[in-house]
């Protein structure tokens, strides 16, 4: 056998670039072995559960908690007067988790406890008496601004009373003269003199509806405290290391004494991007009770005090020359926070860039006010106000080319962006598809000729009608440079037997970053994927990274894997350099082995060089770091900079048939073509599109939480429709690959683009069909059909005054 | 939280009827797919005693009995969908299990539960109504089982309310087998196949004969308190030949009959409009089949 | 506290007794009872599908069946597939056609889909559509997992499976 291990063997090059590469992950979940926050229980646990408001608004005037005290088996009850200096949480920390003095929307948490059984802690609650004085009631956020209207946080806070903040707190709301929560003003130009020269000019007003992630893992926790006072939550944050020092904040800790471990997480899609009350309660709880507390919630909890995505009511005004340029764009729109404030009221950032920058807008102008109601309060989700801002755009894009007559493509080509441009907003453009996308999805999906056969069938006398929309959307692909880094870190070891640990500081939340991670090193250190581990769970062990949103992870934390991984790369080939007495450059690493890089002939297999280098002289083992911050900038206080380090471009046509005697709108097909710098795992890409679109496809069509008058009338799958398997339309994909430069093997992200544009392409594919246009979501059949009666539901201007 | 005294699982009809006829206080376990949910969420608390009737022999199978079809009281909706007998004699009954939840629900669900939940959007009482089924009542008052017989029509009250005692055991439905050239269309309103609470749905039968329709049924989900027949749009049917005039004023007559409300799910404006505009698709089937 | 009954049943091929309280649902037995979280909680009314086990052969949702009308029937979970070489193929096509992503719905939807397998084993993209109507995914848009559950079956109809 001697004589054949020296036979020289050869290694062909090989990649995992644009592979079907299954999700590491996926055997375990597919065989029910994954632990969800659900499924872990500690040793001496016990069972929270939350008391919610009855009342819309309301004073309370007094909680009597004795009899749930009493209850054999309950540890804990606990109301805002037992926790001492509680401080609000939140986006404009205007938020006490335990409500103090009044609740001001129907989700508000009054009382919890903590008990042996989870039957025994919803019993305590049932004995919870609790008193309230009723206020006046304001759930239509265009009374919110008018002069007399209630106030939600009324100035300052009850002097005295709880809500009244110390002046040394570390907090700095105390109330509102009025329910503005947030105001965003942004312009580049000057929209008046653009307005004067446009040869056509629209206007129409929209209104975007309430919906919520519906993750299939319902929200959960534990907290557990150390007998030296450490915290450990077992948490399904998306931003682990962002809450362990807000957490630190609101619970007046040291942050170095908070530990975060992330369980395996049904699903995020923006969700749990902020700190709720549901988890500083779990804390108080576990507290108060000195033992482990699990606090999970029932689905109907989950869709009463959720977030939302955030409902807003928008005017958009543009223009465009004869000649099919666009002149100008002036958007007002009015943000319904809800009762408290969370990211939802930030979407403006968001949704400014949609209106400044997809297509080439000269001149715009943007205004958003935020205001508070008693609702349920919006918060961020995949898009992130991205859809209702495209949503407009796209209907406008429709509307000019339709008054110039010209096509809707050419239309749409002649203003989009390309490669190279810096937009008013100061986005710049380093790599851009965006024509290309238009170009394929039309092609693809045979638009022209389609969007013109219906035209002439619109008034056939068949009942069902066909039709065909495009839009397209732009959005940050290479992180969003919104906090103090946006960096993520990440250790690569390598072991006496070849094996790879990946620590990231990235979270897994199913989107199958560990998967595509694993690939960018894997690809990097010629291994098989079989080679890897990924820890990417646990604050104590791994990296700091900003989070799980913005589309970010494949771009900023394969970034960093890929330095790491290159680190460890230099040292594995330095080692071998030494052993085989050559230059470095001449080696490469590939199928598991050291090769000589011109020849591909293996020359030491990886294990065994590694325990060489290990076990000798200068016992080394390999070990490397690297923390990757993206060459973005922060937006300047007039919203301008290049917030991110790529931007991801789509364009998506859909098909529709609706039936205009019932008004039932189906969705047939989806022709969908992303810039997406370059396809990583073929297989999660693909995924990623397909869910998204389908997500998009809910929020046209389906999904709508219904409120009334502050009260969630839809808590349940039955009456809240997510799209089910029989629904869901063909779907067709096509990757445009662009090479971004600086992102990793050239990808960019993708997780929030495929759910963007559907709803808006959907408008433009009802109106190609009927001739109707439909400015409020979701398409159900009967907005459809009164809409296609003459019954639809009309829509107040927003001024710059009222907005 | 439930407070049950006493769970009993009965193995014949005698002993449940025995025991109805003894305690009052008892809540009837079939399919469990609605008293699971309702009881947990507390909509629905469960009495003294719960009795899973699950085992019962005589509440089960599919048969065909002088000149009736008999579907006892706990065949579940995949039973009902896989019946020959059904297939061959009654397949409007086929089009309304196709659109009856999703297969883990017909798997579980019963046609008893589905009557006697009497929910104004039952999916099942709409064709069963234009069957014109009886419901087969069982109780034991003086010590020997005693059963009665009443149209399906007549059993309904209000919302989940029959006029089945609180003694009284659904033991199964009887419906006669249907006449030569009999024709009985089902049609639910929804965006999706299952899985779907009726907006509202249309149950059309009668006696097909070159575009008239006689012994007309109609009947209507999901636009009054109680699944129900509609006498005036059945009696501007009966024996019309369905042109596109009659079809019209057909339609119309439906939509003027029923007296649907405003929830979530529609408005009654758009109720019926739909039942206008269905009612007028389904005959203008009528008259080209 | 509620009334407790004791059952004896048939759990993954092995018979076992548990005492439950009457008004429990299977769903909650299995996972706090007996132990085997595989099978989950999605919503506790029917609507979802993540608690889909089989009983008798049958598909059902476990959070709509009382834990005591588990007495005397043969029940499978997820764990049970796991240990199935039967199921292998199907896990695998999951795994291999990308139709898991966080992973929540996959073990009712495996269910479900052996469930649909078994009774129709011609099923077409139409029909397997239909089968999984009652399973609700948030993550995937559900085309993997059609394109799963048909790989199987056109591999059983190739005979590539025993």
């Amino acid at each position: 056998m001697n004589g054949a291990e020296k036979k020289a063997r050869f290694i062909a090059p090989d990649t995992l670039i644009g592979k079907r590469i299954p999700k590491m992950d996926a055997p375990e979940k597919a065989s029910g072995k994954t632990r969800y926050i659900h499924d872990i229980d500690l040793p001496g646990q016990l069972y929270g559960k939350i008391l919610r408001s009855t009342r819309v608004h309301a004073l309370i005037k007094s909680i009597d908690t004795a009899a749930a005290r009493a209850l054999p088996g309950v540890h804990a009850v606990i109301t805002a007067a037992d926790i001492v200096n509680q401080r609000p949480i939140g986006v404009a920390k205007d938020h006490f988790p335990l409500k103090t003095d009044k609740v001001r929307s129907l989700r508000d948490e009054v009382a919890a406890v903590a008990a042996e059984s989870e039957q025994i802690a919803l019993e305590a609650l049932k004995l919870i008496r609790v008193e309230y004085e009723d206020l006046p009631i304001l759930t239509d956020p265009a009374e919110a601004l008018k002069p007399g209207a209630t106030l939600i946080h009324p100035e300052p806070r009850q002097p005295g009373g709880q809500d009244a903040l110390k002046p040394s707190g570390p907090v700095a709301f105390t109330g509102k003269p009025d329910n503005v929560a947030m105001r965003f003003d942004y312009c580049h130009g000057d929209v008046v003199q653009a307005e004067a020269e446009s040869d056509v000019v629209v206007e129409d007003t929209f209104k975007l509806h309430y919906v919520t992630h519906c993750c299939m893992g319902v929200s959960g926790m534990i907290a557990d405290f150390d007998s030296s006072g450490n915290l450990i939550m077992y948490s399904n944050t998306q931003v682990p290391f962002l809450h362990k020092r807000e957490f630190a904040e609101y619970l007046n800790m040291d942050p170095a004494r908070i530990r975060i471990i992330q369980p395996a997480i049904g699903g995020g899609f923006g969700s749990k991007l902020d700190i709720y009350p549901f988890e500083v309660i779990c804390v108080f709880l576990a507290q108060a009770a000195k033992r482990p507390v699990k606090l999970v919630f029932t689905r109907e909890e989950e869709f009463i005090s959720s977030p939302t995505r955030q409902p807003v009511l928008l005017t958009l005004r543009s223009g465009c020359k004869k000649d099919g340029t666009l002149t100008f764009r002036v958007v007002n729109t009015l943000h319904d926070n809800g009762a408290y404030t969370s990211w939802g009221a930030t979407t403006p950032f968001v949704m400014m860039q949609t209106f400044s920058s997809l297509y080439r807008v000269p001149h715009c102008d943007y205004h958003t006010t935020a205001v508070y109601t008693n609702n349920p309060y919006a918060g961020s989700f995949r898009g992130y106000g991205n859809l209702q801002a495209t949503f407009a755009v796209e209907a406008h894009m429709d509307k000019l080319a339709e008054a110039i007559g010209m096509d809707a493509l050419d239309f749409r080509l002649k203003n989009a962006q390309a490669q190279g441009e810096v937009t008013g907003q100061g986005m710049e453009f380093d790599s851009c598809g965006f024509k290309e996308c238009l170009d394929t999805a039309a092609e693809r999906s045979d638009f022209r000729r389609k969007f013109a056969e219906n035209l002439k069938n619109r008034n056939s006398s068949d009942p069902i009608k066909h039709g065909v929309g495009i839009a397209s959307m732009l959005h940050v692909g290479g992180g969003a440079k919104i906090y103090p880094s946006d960096g993520c870190g990440t250790i690569l070891k390598l072991d006496d037997f070849g094996q790879v640990t990946l620590i990231t500081g990235a979270s897994e939340i199913g989107q199958g970053s560990e998967t595509v991670l694993s690939q960018l090193v894997c690809e990097e250190l010629g291994l098989p994927m079989s080679a890897l581990t990924v820890v990417n769970n646990d604050t104590a062990i791994t990296p700091w990274d900003v989070g799980v949103h913005a589309s970010r992870t494949t771009f900023i934390a394969g970034n960093s894997a890929l330095g790491a991984a290159r680190l460890a790369k230099a040292k594995v080939l330095a080692a071998a350099a030494r052993k085989f007495e050559c230059p470095a450059s001449d080696l490469d690493l590939r199928g598991g082995h050291v090769i000589k890089a011109a020849s591909g002939e293996a020359l030491i297999d990886l294990p065994r060089l590694m325990r060489n280098l290990h076990f000798s002289d200068k016992a080394e083992l390999v070990m490397t770091t690297f923390y990757y911050e993206p060459p973005s900038s922060y937006q300047d206080k007039r919203y301008k900079g290049n917030v991110s380090a790529a931007y991801a471009w789509a364009s998506q046509v859909v098909e529709v048939e609706v039936d205009t005697e019932t008004g039932i709108v189906k969705m047939t097909r989806i022709t969908a073509a992303h810039d997406v710098g370059r396809v990583l795992n073929r297989l999660g890409i693909e995924g990623q599109i397909e869910g998204g679109v389908v997500m998009g496809q809910g929020y046209a069509l389906t999904e709508s939480l219904i409120i009334e008058n502050g009260v969630t009338r839809n808590p349940n799958f039955r009456d809240y429709k997510l799209v089910t398997a029989p629904e869901i339309p063909e779907i067709d994909i096509t990757f445009i690959e662009t090479m971004d430069g600086e992102g990793p093997q050239g990808a960019k992200g993708v997780g929030e683009a495929p759910a963007i544009c559907v709803a808006a392409a959907t408008a433009n594919a009802i109106y190609n069909a009927t001739g109707v246009r439909i400015y409020g979501l979701p398409f159900t059949p009967e907005r459809v059909y009164r809409a296609l009666h003459g019954k639809g539901e009309k829509l107040v201007p927003l001024t710059a005054k009222a907005a | 939280m439930n407070e049950i005294e006493h769970y009993v699982a009965p193995s014949s009809l005698e002993q449940a009827a025995e025991y109805l006829q003894r305690s009052g206080e008892v809540t009837l376990l079939a399919g469990g797919t609605d008293l699971m949910p309702q009881s947990q969420s507390g909509k629905l608390k469960i009495k003294r005693t719960l009795m899973n009737i699950h085992q019962i022999p005589e509440l089960k199978g599919i048969t065909i009995e002088g000149g009736e079809i008999r579907i006892g009281a706990l065949a579940t909706i995949t039973e009902i969908m896989q019946s020959e007998l059904i297939q061959k004699h009654l397949p409007i009954l086929i089009e309304a299990c196709d659109q009856f939840a999703s297969d883990q629900i017909r798997n579980a669900a019963t046609l008893g539960g589905n009557i006697c939940n009497a929910s104004p959007a039952g999916d099942m009482l709409i064709p069963l109504l234009v069957l014109d089924a009886e419901v087969e009542l069982a109780s034991k008052p003086n010590g020997s089982l005693t059963r009665r017989r009443l149209r399906l029509t007549e059993f309904f009250v209000g919302p989940g309310k029959t006029r089945r005692a609180p003694a009284e055991l659904l033991e199964g439905v009887r419906i006669a087998l249907p006449p030569p050239h009999h024709y009985a269309r089902f049609f639910k309103f929804g965006t999706r196949p299952a899985l779907d609470i009726s907006t509202i749905s249309i149950g059309i039968a009668g006696v097909l004969n070159t575009g008239t329709l006689s012994n007309v049924r109609v009947a209507f989900g999901a636009v009054a308190p109680v699944p129900t027949r509609a006498p005036r749009t059945e009696q501007a049917l009966e024996g019309r030949h369905l042109d596109a005039a009659a079809i019209d004023a057909i339609a119309a007559v439906a939509r003027d009959e029923v007296k649907p409300i405003d929830d979530i799910r529609a408005t009654a404006w758009y109720r019926k409009e739909l039942i206008h505009n269905i009612t007028k698709r389904m005959l203008t089937h009528v008259a080209q089949a | 506290m509620s009334l407790k009954h004791d059952i004896e049943f048939t759990l993954n091929g092995v018979r076992r007794q548990a005492s439950v309280r009457v008004d429990m649902s299977a769903l909650d037995m299995l996972r706090d009872v007996v132990g085997l979280t595989g099978t989950k909680y999605g919503c506790g009314e029917g609507e979802c599908g993540a608690c889909t086990i089989l009983v008798d052969g049958k598909s059902l949702n476990s959070c709509l069946l009382f834990a005591v009308d588990c007495n005397g029937r043969n029940i499978v979970t997820i764990e049970g597939l796991a240990a199935d070489a039967k199921a292998d193929a199907l896990r695998a096509a999951f795994v291999e056609y990308g139709a898991v992503q966080c992973g929540y719905c996959t073990p009712g939807m495996v269910v479900q889909a052996s469930h649909l397998l078994a009774t129709h084993p011609q099923a077409d993209a139409d029909a397997i559509k239909r089968g999984i109507e009652g399973n609700l995914c948030r993550c995937t848009g559900y085309k993997k997992i059609v394109e799963a559950i048909a790989s199987v079956n056109a591999a059983d109809k190739q005979g590539a499976r025993p």
